[in-house]
């Protein structure tokens, strides 16, 4: 349901078809374990996220909470156009940034680390 | 109750009548006859039209004193009656002379308590007429109560100089009044003579079925003593008016389209009143013709329209073998749409012996259900034969309500064409609302809507079957849906029983609040709204409908 990969001191997730609250579960499990390794930087992509519910909704909003207080970042990549619609239109992407893809999330990271 | 009745605005069509019924004081003293029949078919607006004509007596001034009676079938014994009658009357009478409506319905003031206010007001006459009344209480004479009460208001009239115009609903019940037991005393009806001849006293009667008042007044004490007033439906103009009118009084604004429905009511009143109480119900915002037959498959059957007749059944046909003979009757007399001469051979057809027959169709009779001079009429009213179809169904073919409601429904379905629907149920499962998402995929696709939008229909049906699971506590454990694709829009009905909900509780949440809230759930409704064009939530009996609206215009569409 989740599949996820670390990049030195990234962590790429990407959650798999409907991110409902079994996926979200996943999700949130896999987020902490990196959380739990030292891992602050999360990229979360969606390129293989069919439908987000509001319940996948409440998890992210978890997600974010935790990093916030463990000073991570967050960024979402690969949103299709509906949810980044609605992502933007709930606010969500105050809280992440949003990369079109994992690679410009990644050279994000980079660029910040070099620096 | 006089004063529960319609708003004076949404009284409707009934001007001539109403101003009709004012002049009978007028010409009291002429040799006009000066009492009223008025007649009409269940629900036409007799009762209101009376409610309507004591209200404007009530407030014109200290003229013309208004009393309404309204004959219940749990006082017909002579001693409640004409305590009932008369303290009714006192009351009226003070709560005319000090405008003060309250005192009418106020139960709880014995007679007693009643005296000294008449003592403020100078009355002593009408003292004395209580305490005369009184003592007839006290003597046990039951004639002398009866008559007391009776001519009160003639008698107020000649005291106080002014007219009284009294208004008896449902007179036809007084044919049934009795000392001990029904029956025992026929004809007690006939002591309303003497109070009918004072002109000062006129009298206004109504009774069901048309024709049960002409029949008390063939009687020798009563011949000549009144005029017939029919009070006819309304016609279309008139009723879609009165409709639109009490529907704006709920909020709810009527399409023209539904003007045609008013034919189908056959502008009766009360009809039309309980259609407008059960669209507010339904929460409807906004009615379409549609709309209207959906919501009148619910009155017909579990709506204020259907507890109308089923009392009326049930008042009239007490004995249950005597019940289901009636409803088997009537749906035969629907079907066969044809008037029933011989009895002998409806007996063969039903399977039922003549005697039988005969004593459900007196109480039909009655009861204003049927007709029966010289033949059996089937019933015309639309609405009464959907209630019998309902009956029916339930009673006698043991059909579960919800789907008689749906036959009552499809019966009336709009035969449009261009409109597709699509019916689904969905258990409440793991992932079931993928299924749904899946159906309206291919729907969307079907009229090449552009693959963006379908996401936001799948998203919107998804929250709603999830909030169907989660919050309607329904016992079946499944989510009707129902999807209408027509070349404006879409709509997707989703629909549980169980717990009502109102999306006006629902507080509209904030990412900065749910980010320090232990509760982060609560998005549904906020994103079901951001994706569709209308989202409503409608109240059906004890289900729930969530009704998702997309319009289709140009951008949507491939």
């Amino acid at each position: 349901m989740v599949v996820s990969k670390s990049l030195e001191d990234v962590a790429v997730i990407y959650p798999q078809g409907y991110l409902n609250n079994l996926v979200g579960e996943s999700l949130e499990k896999e987020c902490n374990a990196c959380i739990g390794k030292g891992i602050k930087k999360i990229v979360l992509d969606f390129s293989k996220t069919k439908f987000i519910n509001s319940i996948g909704i409440s998890i992210l909003l978890s997600i974010i909470e935790k990093l916030k207080k463990h000073n991570g970042i967050l960024c979402f990549t690969s949103l299709n156009k509906m949810h980044e619609e609605i992502f933007e239109m709930l606010g969500i992407t105050k809280y992440a940034l949003v990369f079109r893809n994992e690679d410009e999330a990644l050279k994000h990271f980079r660029v910040a680390v070099k620096e | 109750m006089p004063f529960k009745s319609i708003p004076e605005q949404n009284f409707v069509n009934r001007d001539a009548e109403l101003s009709y019924l004012k002049r009978l004081i007028d010409v009291k003293d002429s040799a006009i006859v000066n009492n009223v029949l008025l007649e009409g078919t269940r629900g036409i607006g007799k009762t209101e039209l009376l409610k309507q004509l004591y209200r404007s007596l009530f407030w014109q001034g200290k003229n013309v004193i208004p009393f309404y009676y309204s004959f219940q079938r749990a006082t017909l014994k002579v001693a409640y009656f004409a305590k009932d009658y008369f303290t009714r009357f006192v009351r009226q009478y003070l709560a005319f002379l000090k405008k003060d409506p309250s005192i009418i319905d106020n139960m709880s003031i014995p007679l007693t308590k009643l005296i000294p206010l008449f003592s403020t007001l100078k009355l002593t006459w009408m003292i004395e007429l209580i305490e005369d009344f009184q003592e007839h209480i006290k003597d046990g004479d039951l004639h002398e109560q009866l008559l007391g009460a009776i001519s009160i208001p003639a008698a107020v009239a000649g005291k106080s100089g002014n007219p009284v115009l009294v208004m008896l609903d449902d007179f036809h019940l007084a044919t049934q009044l009795y000392e001990t037991h029904p029956g025992d005393v026929p004809g007690l009806i006939s002591l309303f003579e003497r109070s009918m001849t004072s002109t000062t006293s006129p009298h206004i009667l109504t009774g069901s079925p048309e024709g049960a008042l002409e029949m008390i007044f063939t009687d020798d004490s009563f011949r000549g003593k009144a005029e017939r007033m029919i009070l006819r439906a309304m016609p279309e103009d008139a009723a879609f008016s009165m409709f639109r009118s009490l529907c704006a009084a709920f909020g709810i604004t009527v399409r023209d389209e539904c003007r045609e429905f008013m034919k189908f009511l056959g502008g009766n009143p009360l009809y039309i009143k309980n259609m407008a109480k059960a669209l507010w119900k339904m929460q409807r915002k906004e009615a379409s013709l549609k709309d209207l037959w959906e919501c009148y498959s619910y009155e017909v059957s579990d709506g204020e329209t259907a507890f109308y007749w089923s009392s009326i059944f049930r008042g009239f046909l007490t004995d249950l073998q005597q019940r289901r003979i009636a409803i088997e009757l009537l749906m035969h007399s629907i079907e066969s749409h044809c008037e029933v001469r011989n009895l002998e051979i409806l007996s063969k057809a039903l399977g039922i012996p003549v005697p039988s027959l005969k004593s459900v169709l007196d109480a039909l009779q009655i009861s204003g259900i049927i007709q029966t001079t010289g033949s059996i009429r089937p019933v015309r009213d639309n609405i009464l034969q959907d209630f019998i179809r309902n009956l029916y169904l339930r009673e006698v073919e043991e059909r579960d309500p919800e789907k008689i409601r749906k036959l009552i429904e499809s019966r009336y379905q709009l035969q449009n064409n261009a409109t597709s629907c699509f019916e689904m149920t969905i258990p409440m499962t793991a992932d079931a609302e993928l299924v749904a998402a899946k159906a309206i995929e291919q729907i969307g696709k079907n009229i090449s809507l552009k693959p963006l939008v379908i996401t936001q229909l799948q998203l919107a049906i998804i929250e709603a079957c999830i909030n169907a699971m989660e919050h309607s506590g329904s016992y079946d454990k499944k989510v009707l849906l129902k999807f209408t694709v027509n070349p404006e829009r879409i709509e997707i009905a989703i629909e549980t029983p169980g717990k009502r909900f109102d999306p006006d509780t629902v507080k509209e949440p904030t990412i900065e609040e749910k980010l320090h809230s232990e509760h982060k759930r609560g998005w549904g409704l906020k994103l079901m709204r951001e994706v569709m064009d209308d989202v409503k939530v409608e109240t059906i009996g004890d289900r729930t409908r969530v009704v998702l609206i997309k319009n289709i215009k140009s951008e949507v569409i491939n």
